[in-house]
């Protein structure tokens, strides 16, 4: 084979080799030089047809020019490799503002997620977390919490009734766990029992007939309003984080005595504003010290033993945490409000 | 119920303490301040004017036009349109500028002509009353040029109390309950009562007769020359800052007494009474009456009634009757004062359905020894007013009633440990003393008197004793304390903790949102669900019509919410935790579960790939939960007909169990796709899925235990499969055929597609999977997938089927 001829294949190829655009370019020439049925092969093939002599010759020629296509297309892939990761390196067209897809969400409701808080904070303080049947009887969330039939009180309870003889009834409060607490539980204990709650009222921006509360109960020995004060000033601690001004004053609920209303000094404000109606203080919880009537009906000697409960609005709170300002979007199962917590 | 500062100032001298300082106080020691307010603060911006003369207007009939001295140089100009205003009244004038009721700035006008420097008010301009009859005129010795206010001697503030808060203190339901409270906190002397009686012009007492225990206590008086007119203004505008609107002397005087002090009374018009004199008893089924609202009321045999001879003249603590009301004629009176008990009346406000000032006062417990006090009260207030008022008889006062004061034990030391605060026994007797009680030494160290007017229902024990103590104290004065208790670490709470992990797998791994929905489901949901034949708990008084079912299942509940939020989304992914109640069982209580609800909506294609349906979506996320809290795998079957939810699909439903013991499987739930029948009366236009989970259920099956599993040391040969089966063959037997092929070394299988169509043949369907077979103790080859898949020819040939060729 003439070696001009061998150096036009090997300059074709080279010259392939840098004009080449992509794989398929090189992979077509390697096809044609180097694969089986290819020039290289071609050229090996016809070597047995040659006078002896040259044989040696065309075999190294043959080869050489295999090697220097190998190496041209090798060199050819790199430069070609590189100049793509140059390319994407480029980054050429990218948009940091494109808007990415939406991402797939999950929320657990906002009631929840401040109810497992403070199950944690209470929990962290020796509390027991109980829990009470949504349906309940007179007798647990009345008559054993020193509500007499025919006391006015009742009437301030709004109740929905389950039956005519109004045995059976949507539980007003969460207090009739405190009942169901003493029977089962020997003291000194604490608790506190977070649940639904239900009042025969019109729902508005902020009545519901459906709402959330957690009951909290203490019984020990010697437990005194002290305690309460001091307990109910930790709990407002871990509810905001910080130190919150609070006062007691006296309110009436049948199975407390002395009952209280808990304020807090108003944590949006410095001197009046929406939410604590220009008063700087907010109405928190209601509190007390367990009724001895209570006790007794819990099983419980007042003069062995007392207590203290306390309701927290759940609900309220979410309210005020979120700054929701209609508390029927609590219940509403609308997406556009339970997507807003995850 | 409204208290007023002035009307305070009657019992208790306030002198140098602002209305600001009294609502605080109250706050602080008595009861709920829900608002303070300066009464009708117009008051004080119009001013008295003379009216020096008044001329018909020249253009107007029905006009005059005043000259009015109001105490300025020049005397104002006004037209007028009352046909009462005459030369030589005092009337209220409101000036260019004074803003009026309903943010009303008077502006200098023109009337027809004539120009107009203000306004000549009426009551109902100034938002005293409804009275429009013409201008309101005052007394003749109101000072012209003054504020109104203060010419009347009308200033005040007007306190709201939030009746929740004071519904255990049957004292606290007058004003001199509340000056009272004012006067034990600023150590000041309550004003004594006058509660003497003139002597009677008569002799003879009226006759009255108690027939039922109902009525512990009657008093009759009978007195004569009284004038029904309009009030004297402090009155009224006493009974204003109240709430009470005034309507004549008698009216008017009755009720004052009853806010003053509590105790509700009545006025017959004597003149149309039998002689047969008062009967009280119980009303006869049967009877009937016509009360002073003009209302026909049916009453009942628990009803107390005031008869005239046999005739009913009044509801006892309710309402009076229309036949013997006063009348403007009125002149001979007979007053009732009276204790009726608290349940009676309760009950009869109830069954009417109607809560009168009266009946709100009675059904609280009323001291019985308040009854002459009110009786003075009224006749003394008629006197001063119209001084030729006597007394026509000597007073009845008849009853079985007994003074309801009584003593109480008071340990000193309880008091001290039960509020927490360092009080010295000097200074205990010293807060129960100022509130009225009598102290004196005792056995258990304090032995307290307690008045009657305390003790009929609120204070009767130690413990009420020591609320006395603390809130005069002020519960702010308490110190702080830590809780010190040896309390053991409350036990660990399996159901509570399951229910967190759920929650949280649901709404973090598997993207749902958490919804509370409410338990009272509609009747036009209960309908649609086709739920509506199924036992519920019902309430009998729903806050709205149709609204008296409690759920029976949750998600009864998230199926109301698909339509509403598949108006605003493309899919819908909602679950619930939460109780649900079964009436059948025959107790008082009905049956509680706990449920997991989840339901999945979705139209985001029209026709989803055959693993993206929403049942296999949803059962995914079911499967994930179940592996989630429980180890052993779960069981999938058809769900059996007879445990089909009213609104699930005829056919397209799963039941998925846990192992149990002894090889049996215990369900924890199912899944289901929505009846397309109930989906299109939902108008919910999408595929769906529901779950509805036991927690009880998964509360057995769940275990915390996990162990670590070797990974394999040898690799895997991945081999592709395909079956065509007939339509019939479940993919789990496909999936037992695979595993049986495998002989123990199939490690795991996906399905990867479902196919049905021409190429399969009709009835047929093809299934093909991804299978891994790996063994423990070698490299696997070649020749292990080509027996496998050997195997599985001859197995799927066994369903009726065959192995598919690539």
């Amino acid at each position: 084979v003439p070696s001009d001829r061998l150096a036009g294949h090997l300059n074709a190829a080279r010259e392939r080799c840098s004009s080449a655009r992509g794989e398929e370019d090189l992979r077509a020439l390697e096809r044609e030089y180097l694969d089986k049925g290819g020039i290289v092969a071609d050229l090996l093939a016809r070597i047995p047809s040659l006078p002896a002599a040259e044989r040696p010759l065309a075999g190294r020629s043959a080869n050489e020019l295999k090697r220097e296509v190998q190496a041209a297309l090798d060199e050819a892939r790199a430069r070609l490799t590189d100049a793509a990761l140059g390319e994407r390196r480029a980054g050429r067209g990218f948009d940091a503002t494109l808007p990415a897809p939406r991402p797939e969400r999950g929320a657990l409701h906002p009631i929840t997620q401040l109810t497992r808080e403070l199950e944690d904070l209470f929990g962290s303080m020796g509390y027991m977390v109980l829990d009470g049947p949504e349906v309940e009887t007179d007798e647990h969330n009345f008559e054993a919490l020193n509500f007499p039939p025919d006391h006015p009180a009742r009437d301030t309870q709004d109740t929905f009734f389950c039956d005519e003889e109004r045995k059976l009834l949507m539980r007003t409060h969460t207090s009739p766990v405190q009942v169901r607490a003493m029977r089962r539980l020997s003291p000194p204990f604490r608790a506190v029992a977070p649940g639904r709650v239900f009042r025969q009222e019109t729902p508005d921006r902020s009545h519901e007939h459906t709402f959330h509360q957690m009951e909290g109960l203490v019984v020990g020995k010697d437990v005194s309003v002290g305690h309460l004060i001091g307990a109910m000033k930790t709990l407002l601690r871990g509810i905001f984080g910080r130190e919150i001004e609070v006062r007691l004053r006296p309110g009436y609920f049948p199975f407390v005595e002395p009952g209280f209303e808990l304020d807090a000094r108003c944590p949006f404000c410095e001197d009046g504003c929406a939410v604590c109606k220009r008063s700087t203080w907010i109405e928190l919880l209601p509190c007390g010290m367990v009724h001895p009537n209570v006790l007794r009906a819990g099983g419980i000697d007042p003069e062995q033993w007392n207590g203290f409960a306390f309701g927290l609005g759940l609900s309220r709170l979410v309210m005020l945490r979120y700054g929701i300002d209609d508390i029927r979007w609590l219940l509403s199962g609308d997406l556009r409000f339970l997507e807003q917590f995850s | 119920m409204f208290i007023s500062y002035r009307w305070l100032g009657r019992h208790v001298d306030l002198d140098g303490i602002s209305p600001e300082q009294v609502a605080e106080d109250l706050t602080l020691s008595t009861a709920e301040v829900e608002g303070l307010e300066r009464f009708c603060p117009v008051l004080a911006e119009v001013i008295v004017g003379y009216v020096q003369t008044r001329e018909p207007h020249p253009n107007a009939e029905k006009l005059s036009v005043c000259t009015v001295d109001v105490g300025d140089a020049q005397a104002l100009q006004i037209v007028c349109g009352a046909g009462n205003v005459t030369a030589g009244q005092k009337v209220a004038v409101a000036r260019v500028g004074t803003r009026l009721p309903g943010d009303v700035k008077l502006k200098k006008t023109k009337i027809r002509g004539l120009e107009s420097q203000g306004m000549i008010c009426s009551e109902r301009e100034l938002a005293l009353g409804d009275e429009h009859d013409g201008i309101w005129v005052l007394a003749a010795e109101a000072e012209v040029g003054r504020p109104v206010d203060q010419a009347l001697a009308a200033e005040d503030w007007v306190i709201e109390i939030d009746n929740k808060s004071i519904t255990h203190r049957p004292d606290l339901w007058g004003q001199r309950g509340f000056a009272a409270e004012l006067a034990a906190i600023y150590r000041r002397e309550l004003k004594p009562l006058d509660v003497s009686l003139p002597s009677p012009t008569g002799s003879a007492s009226y006759p009255v007769r108690i027939d039922s225990t109902a009525c512990p206590r009657y008093l009759a008086l009978a007195i004569d020359g009284v004038r029904v007119e309009r009030s004297p203004d402090w009155l009224r505008m006493l009974l204003i800052a109240c709430g009470q609107r005034p309507i004549d002397l008698l009216v008017d005087v009755s009720n004052f007494v009853m806010l003053d002090l509590g105790q509700p009374n009545h006025l017959f018009d004597r003149t149309r009474l039998s002689p047969e004199g008062i009967v009280v008893r119980m009303a006869r089924a049967g009877e009937g009456m016509k009360t002073l609202d003009e209302v026909e009321r049916k009453l009942e045999p628990t009803d107390l009634l005031i008869c005239s001879g046999d005739e009913p003249v009044a509801l006892a603590g309710v309402m009076g009757g229309e036949a013997s009301k006063v009348s403007p004629e009125t002149s001979e009176l007979l007053l009732e004062v009276a204790n009726f008990e608290a349940g009676v009346v309760r009950k009869t406000a109830a069954c009417i359905g109607l809560r009168t000032d009266a009946s709100a006062r009675f059904e609280k417990s009323l001291d019985p020894t308040l009854v002459p006090v009110a009786a003075a009260g009224v006749l003394s207030l008629l006197q001063e007013i119209q001084p030729g008022v006597t007394l026509a008889a000597a007073p009845t006062d008849v009853g079985a009633w007994s003074d309801p004061s009584c003593s109480v034990q008071l340990r000193p030391e309880r008091v001290r440990r039960v509020l927490g605060a360092a009080i010295s026994d000097a200074e205990i007797a010293d807060s129960l003393t100022r509130l009225g009680f009598g102290v004196e030494p005792g056995p258990a160290g304090l032995s307290v008197r307690v008045p009657s007017i305390r003790a009929t229902r609120d204070v009767t024990r130690e413990h009420d004793l020591i609320e006395e103590v603390g809130r005069l104290w002020r519960y702010d004065n308490i110190p702080e304390q830590a809780l010190v208790a040896a309390i053991a670490p409350a036990p660990p709470d399996a159901r509570r903790a399951l229910v967190r992990r759920i929650g949280d797998r649901l709404a973090q791994a598997a993207h749902y949102h958490e919804a509370l929905g409410y338990s009272f489901v509609a009747e036009d949901l209960a309908r649609k669900l086709g739920v509506a034949d199924e036992p519920h708990v019902q309430v009998t008084n729903p806050v709205l019509e149709g609204w008296q079912r409690v759920r029976r299942s949750i998600p009864v509940s998230l199926l109301g919410l698909l339509e509403g939020n598949l108006r605003r989304r493309d899919e819908v992914r909602l679950f619930e935790i939460g109780k649900a109640y079964l009436p059948e069982g025959g107790g008082l209580e009905p049956r509680e579960v706990h449920e997991l609800g989840i339901v999945l909506a979705s139209r985001r294609a029209a026709q989803p790939p055959w693993d993206q349906s929403a049942f296999l979506r949803l059962k995914s996320v079911v499967v994930d939960l179940l592996e989630h809290v429980s180890r052993p795998p779960a069981h999938w079957e058809r769900e059996p007909d007879g445990q089909r939810a009213a609104w699930a699909h005829p056919v397209c439903r799963a039941r998925v169990g846990v192992a149990a013991p002894e090889d049996a499987v215990q369900w924890v739930g199912s899944v289901c796709e929505l009846d397309p029948l109930v989906a299109r009366a939902l108008a919910v236009d999408a595929d769906v899925a529901v779950a509805c989970l036991s927690i009880d259920g998964l509360l057995a099956a769940s275990t915390e235990r996990r162990r670590f599993r070797a990974v394999p040391r040898y690799p895997g040969v991945k081999v592709d499969v395909a079956l065509a089966l007939p339509q019939d063959v479940s993919a789990a037997r496909g999936e037992q055929a695979i595993a049986k092929a495998g002989k123990g070394l199939v490690a795991g299988t996906e399905l990867f597609d479902l196919y049905t169509g021409e190429a399969v043949g009709s009835g047929r369907k093809s299934m093909a999977w991804h299978v891994i077979l790996q063994s423990d103790a070698r490299t696997l080859t070649d020749k292990d997938a080509q027996k496998f898949l050997d195997r599985l020819q001859r197995l799927a040939v066994e369903l009726g089927g065959e192995l598919r060729k690539e």
